[in-house]
């Protein structure tokens, strides 16, 4: 019986990890075809991307440097997904807390290094919250999907921001749209001439706090059931109308943490291109897909991710290959991602065979 | 001849037989209804006539002729036509879209060359012909999200009638409709009779089925009971045939009579309504005192589901109060009534109760989740939840394969001890409980029965919700019957006879007999 | 006047590119599938357009190539999307990456950041019709725009044609409200998905071909600068009604106008005009569900109906 309930769980977990390891495969097939096509051997070139990005020390501090906000995105949206709620205004609440965290990283005189960078993380956490807080709000009381609104809403944050940026906050000095660079205190020293900064090991923190919350709090006990099942939630003392709430919270707590720590480690000002291309918050929602929307998954998949980003800077020297080839393979995973393919549940193989030879029974309710 | 006849028509979920061996035989022009309980096999039988469902055994015949039916559009076209108790409509279509759904007309040229567009002008002068017809009283235009649900049904009767059928099969038709517009329907149904339709009606309101029907047909566990002509029949032998039990329990249940019992939970005119504005709970009162256990008989779909959404607070009232312990818990949240001492077994345990995919230990504290003993400082111990599901398991008898796996692994009568052992382990003092052994193995009934005797001789109260009559007359002190949302009479369980309470529960009220009468009877 | 003729001409500029996506994109909504790669497929209208003109001068190749690879892209999201029951969402979200990343790809290997094609001049392409170009504010409305603008007006009324008069729009709406009727009716669910999705494409080419190869006959990445977000708040704001919807399609567009128009005067808050189509969008949802909910009286949620 014991070894019964092994199998099972070795089984399941070996689906979920072939789930996730067959997107990335088949994306990077894809994207070795068309590296051939330039001319170019995929393989030299996929090693040169692993093994910059990961065997070297500075290439693996890099990583690790670029990984950090992206640990903080993916658990916001793991949060918040593992309840089936989709907060897609990850992106905005990342940008509105880096912004306000620069702007008080600029303002801050004469407070200790420390205390600036905590004030600036929780300004960068605050502004999170309360942008996180409408479609809460909406969601929880007047029950408006909150993917539309979400999604919608970042973009009218990004207008919000240029405006401010290129208005009130405006860097004077410089000739392109840009907030003015934050004191010395606020930002995040590098660790031995690599990019790496404390940062980092905050954001180990927080995975360790989010991990602990996620498997064994009373919360992430909720969590779970609102996402299983959100009538049995309701039944059994969960307010889910205040879940709902807390959760989109602590998702726009995390997104303006990592805004802030981006803002204080790694870009020192606001400019139009502070999140990448394509942000931030997307790098999140793969890095969370990819990881199963398990913490630790997250931590795995986001050091991966990162190395993909961080490598595809040095594929260009070494070889014709230009590093836009990474971004077609980053959103072929995203892309082969939104099918589960081996699903338990769906199970999609047997379906598609179904479909293929025709059979197809028509059992529109199961009623008695 | 038989228009239409199955012989030995079985269906099969699994292991579960929803229907074994049906035989039954319509004739042509004939209204027959067939009655039975929930779960008594009544839809899975239509769904197979429909083409909804196909058949694990047996042979459907249509004019003595075999046919099989894969879809509803092979029922449509062999003259066969449905009516869902969910309406299959679009709500932003009109009455004539929605009859011509999938049959539209469209405009020709001069040289009868077919346009794209649809000929609307066509269109609505034929739905206007079918509806002077039957005399339905419909206007073609109206939006179906605009009328009223007795209007919807009526499109949806139109929508068979427009496509030819000869047999009309209805599902629970007037379960959704006010006492004027079951009127209306059942004398549009007798005119539909008149003009040469069959029609089958699938209900459990024995009246209608007197009004109505020229023969019945009575269903039970998936089982025929009983075919009879409605002229030869009474609601009373109906009632008998749905309601009669083969089932003796065999827990012995000392009533207590007298000995100091207070009041400890007090309903005053409870009412809510459903989505459609309809009310479905009126007026409801009740008290319930310590040391006993007060049974709320009826069949299913009179308001019962929504009692109890209203008493467990996933359904708020729109009027009326409830007290408890002297709270006043009215519209009070699950969190709040379990703090008052309220515990809860719901009536669809995997959907309520449980939560499929978490596992045993997480289910047995659920709803109690938050209390000192399982939670400190925001995280959960997961040693006390283990040893809290081990106590259950060895107390409650739970047969499970692997403690430590799902709970979507257990039967439903070990699912059901889970939720009963749960919520006594908060020690409350009233039980609401509903339908605690529906889908449950003979064993585990009885060791549920016995327990809720142990609570209630513990002083404590139980509200018992069931639609297992014997269940409710064994276990209960007093029983409250409930009819069309409200309570249509109080019996003593001990002293009534079940034919008596069948007749309750089919919305008759039993004529107090004297002693005198009762002298010259005997 | 000047001012003011400048608006309108700018208003119809604008609205157009979101008008084509939105009169697309009503049947992916009134199909009940969530199609979010709007921005996407216009960028890949965009991008093949000026792509193919570029490497064979052939403008007509250069359309066809552009509206079939548009197609291609809608087959793609709902192969994934329907037939697989892939998350439409995150399907929608892939492909917009995916233009972007391609079309950055092709940009580095032919070591460029733009595609210009020195032969085509924009101003052939704006039709100038005869008399009203002289009425003054009128003239700036209706005179002086390419082609797919005045196809695209036109075509909110065809769409609007296609999705009320016609037997495919009943189907396709029905099998966005009530799946079951559609079912029980032996309607073909997924094909008529598809199609909806397919009309969007088509009609996002065309966007994307009067974005870049109409107007500024030039290409650069990510052009589409979120008009195709802008287009879904329209499709939402007027529940998938192409008439209604393409209205708040030019509400929207005057909006983008305006924040050109007056950022002379009103600096870089004219720029907040942008927001007005998030914020219109949020709000028209919250009073539809407000509105919805009212008569329910069963608590709790199901979270996501």
């Amino acid at each position: 019986m014991e070894t019964m309930n092994r199998k099972q769980k070795w089984a399941s977990f070996g689906r979920s990890l072939l789930s996730s390891l067959v997107p990335v495969i088949a994306a990077f097939i894809i994207g070795g075809i068309i590296i051939s096509l330039l001319g170019e051997n995929p393989f030299t070139t996929y090693w040169i991307l692993i093994s910059k990005s990961l065997f070297t020390v500075k290439g693996f501090a890099y990583t690790l440097h670029k990984a950090a906000p992206l640990i903080l995105t993916g658990l916001a949206i793991a949060v918040t997904f593992k309840a089936n709620i989709f907060n897609m205004g990850v992106e905005g609440q990342l940008l509105i807390g880096g912004f306000f965290a620069g702007i008080a990283g600029a303002s801050l005189t004469g407070t200790s290094p420390v205390v600036t960078k905590v004030i600036c993380m929780a300004v960068g956490m605050g502004c999170g919250v309360l942008f996180a807080l409408i479609p809460a709000v909406l969601k929880a009381y007047f029950r408006v999907n909150e993917m539309v609104v979400t999604l919608m809403l970042n973009y009218a944050m990004i207008k919000i921001l240029e405006f401010l940026a290129t208005g009130v906050f405006r860097d004077n000095g410089s000739g392109y749209v840009t907030t003015p660079t934050i004191q010395a205190g606020a930002m995040f020293r590098r660790l031995g001439g690599s990019k790496l900064t404390p940062f980092f090991f905050i954001s180990l923190i927080v995975f360790l706090i989010m991990y602990f919350v996620m498997n064994r709090s009373v919360l992430g006990y909720e969590i779970r059931a609102i996402g299983l099942n959100p009538v049995f939630a309701e039944a059994a003392s969960m307010k889910v109308r205040n879940k709902i709430i807390e959760i989109m919270v602590i998702s726009g707590a995390l997104s303006g943490l990592a805004g802030a720590g981006q803002m204080m480690s790694d870009q020192f000002k606001y400019t139009l291109t502070f999140s990448g291309t394509p942000g931030l918050g997307w790098d999140g929602m793969l890095v969370s897909l990819l990881g199963k929307h398990d913490p630790v998954g997250i931590l795995i998949a986001a050091i991966f991710y990162s190395a993909l980003k961080t490598g595809s800077d040095k594929i260009n020297f070494y070889t014709n290959v230009p590093k836009e080839i990474i971004a077609v393979i980053q959103s072929l995973i995203i892309l082969f991602l939104a099918v589960q393919f081996f699903d338990e549940k769906t199970n999609l193989f047997d379906s598609l065979k179904k479909k293929i030879t025709g059979r197809d029974e028509t059992t529109v309710k199961e009623e008695l | 001849m038989s228009i239409i006849r199955t012989e030995n028509l079985t269906k099969k979920f699994g292991d579960f037989v929803a229907n074994d061996h049906i035989n039954i035989s319509v004739e042509e022009n004939e209204i027959k209804c067939i009655v039975g309980e929930n779960g008594a096999g009544k839809t899975t039988l239509m769904n197979m006539l429909y083409g909804l469902l196909r058949p694990t055994g047996g042979k459907i015949f249509i004019r003595e002729k075999e046919v099989k039916i894969n879809s509803p559009l092979d029922a449509i076209s062999l003259g066969l036509g449905m009516v869902h108790q969910h309406f299959k409509l679009v709500p932003s279509l009109t009455v004539y879209e929605n009859i011509f759904l999938g049959t539209e007309i469209e405009k020709k040229t001069a040289k009868g060359i077919r346009l794209p567009f649809l000929d609307e002008k066509k269109e609505i002068e034929e739905v206007q012909k079918l509806i002077d017809r039957y005399k339905f009283e419909l206007n073609p235009l109206d939006k179906i999200e605009d009328i009223s649900v007795g209007e919807r049904q009526r499109v949806e009767i139109l929508k068979m009638l427009y496509r030819n059928v000869d047999i009309l099969i209805l599902d629970e038709p007037t379960a959704v409709l006010t006492p004027q517009e079951a009127d209306d329907l059942i004398a549009s149904l007798k005119e539909l009779r008149k003009q040469g339709k069959t029609i089958i009606e699938i209900t459990h309101k024995l009246r209608e089925v007197m009004e109505l029907s020229d023969s019945v047909t009575v269903m039970k566990l998936g089982k025929v009971i009983g075919n009879v002509k409605t002229s030869e029949t009474n609601e009373q032998e109906l009632a008998q045939m749905m309601v009669g039990r083969d089932v003796v329990l065999s827990v012995a249940n000392k009533h207590k009579t007298g000995g100091s019992q207070k009041e400890i939970y007090c309903v005053n005119n409870l009412c809510t309504i459903n989505e459609y504005g309809k009310e479905v709970l009126h007026n409801i009162s009740f008290s319930l005192k310590t040391g006993e256990i007060l049974g709320i008989a009826g069949v299913e779909g009179n308001g019962q589901t929504e009692l109890v959404n209203v008493l467990t607070g996933v359904m708020e009232s729109t009027s009326g109060t409830v007290i408890a312990n002297g709270n006043d818990i009215t519209n009070k949240w699950p969190d709040e009534l379990r703090k008052n001492g309220i515990a809860i077994i719901p009536e669809d345990r995997f959907a309520q109760g449980l939560c499929r995919g978490m596992d045993l230990a997480q289910n047995c504290i659920a709803g109690y989740h938050r209390r000192p003993d399982v939670c400190s400082k925001g995280l959960l111990k997961r040693e006390v939840m283990e040893e809290k599901r081990d106590r259950m398991i060895r107390d409650f008898d739970i047969r499970v394969a692997d403690p430590n796996g799902l709970i979507d692994q257990l039967s439903g009568g070990n699912a059901q001890k889970v939720i009963v052992a749960r919520e006594f382990e908060s020690k409350p003092q009233i039980l609401i409980a509903c339908q605690p052994t529906r889908g449950v193995d003979v064993g585990s009934i009885e060791f549920i029965h016995t327990q809720l005797l142990k609570f209630r001789d513990a002083g404590n109260a139980v509200l018992l919700i069931s639609s297992e009559l014997s269940e409710i007359m064994s276990l209960s002190d007093r029983v409250l019957v409930m009819y069309k949302g409200a309570i249509i009479g109080e019996i003593d369980p001990q002293h009534t006879t079940p034919e008596e309470v069948g007749l309750l529960m089919a919305g008759i009220e039993i004529k107090p007999v004297s002693a005198e009468q009762k002298v010259k009877q005997d | 006047m000047d001012l003011l003729q400048s608006i309108l001409y700018d208003m119809v500029y604008h609205s157009t590119p979101i008008i084509l996506c939105v009169i697309g994109g009503v049947f992916a909504y009134k199909a009940n599938v969530l199609n979010i790669a709007l921005e996407g497929m216009m960028l890949c209208g965009a991008f093949i357009v000026m792509l193919v003109d570029f490497l064979t001068g052939n403008l007509a190749l250069a359309v066809g190539a552009s509206i079939l690879s548009v197609l291609l892209l809608g087959l793609i999201f709902s192969f994934f999307g329907i037939t697989c029951k892939g998350n439409v969402i995150v399907v929608g979200l892939g492909i917009n990456m995916l233009v972007s990343a391609i079309a950055g790809f092709v940009l580095k290997v032919m070591n460029s950041s733009n595609i210009l094609i020195n032969s085509l001049k924009v101003s052939d392409f704006k039709i100038n019709i005869p008399v009203i170009e002289n009425i003054p504010i009128l003239g700036s409305l209706l005179s002086g725009h390419p082609l797919i603008t005045y196809l695209s007006f036109l075509g909110i009324f065809l769409m609007w044609v296609l999705m009320y008069k016609t037997k495919f729009g009943i189907y396709v709406r029905v099998v966005g409200e009530n799946e079951d009727a559609a079912r029980s009716l032996g309607l073909k669910v997924s094909f008529y998905r598809y199609m909806a999705i397919l009309i969007g494409a088509f009609c996002c080419a065309l966007a994307g071909i009067n974005l870049s190869l109409e107007r500024l006959g030039l290409f650069t990445n990510d052009m589409t600068a979120g008009r195709g977000f802008v287009a879904i708040a329209a499709i939402y704001c007027g529940h998938g009604d192409p008439l209604v919807s393409a209205v708040y399609a030019i509400i929207f567009g005057l909006a983008r106008s305006l924040s050109i128009n007056l950022s002379i005067f009103a600096g870089p808050a004219a720029g907040l005009f942008d927001v007005i189509p998030y914020v219109l969008m949020t709000i028209v949802l919250t009073v539809v569900s407000i509105y919805r909910y009212k008569n329910i009286k069963i608590r709790g949620f199901r979270i996501n109906e």
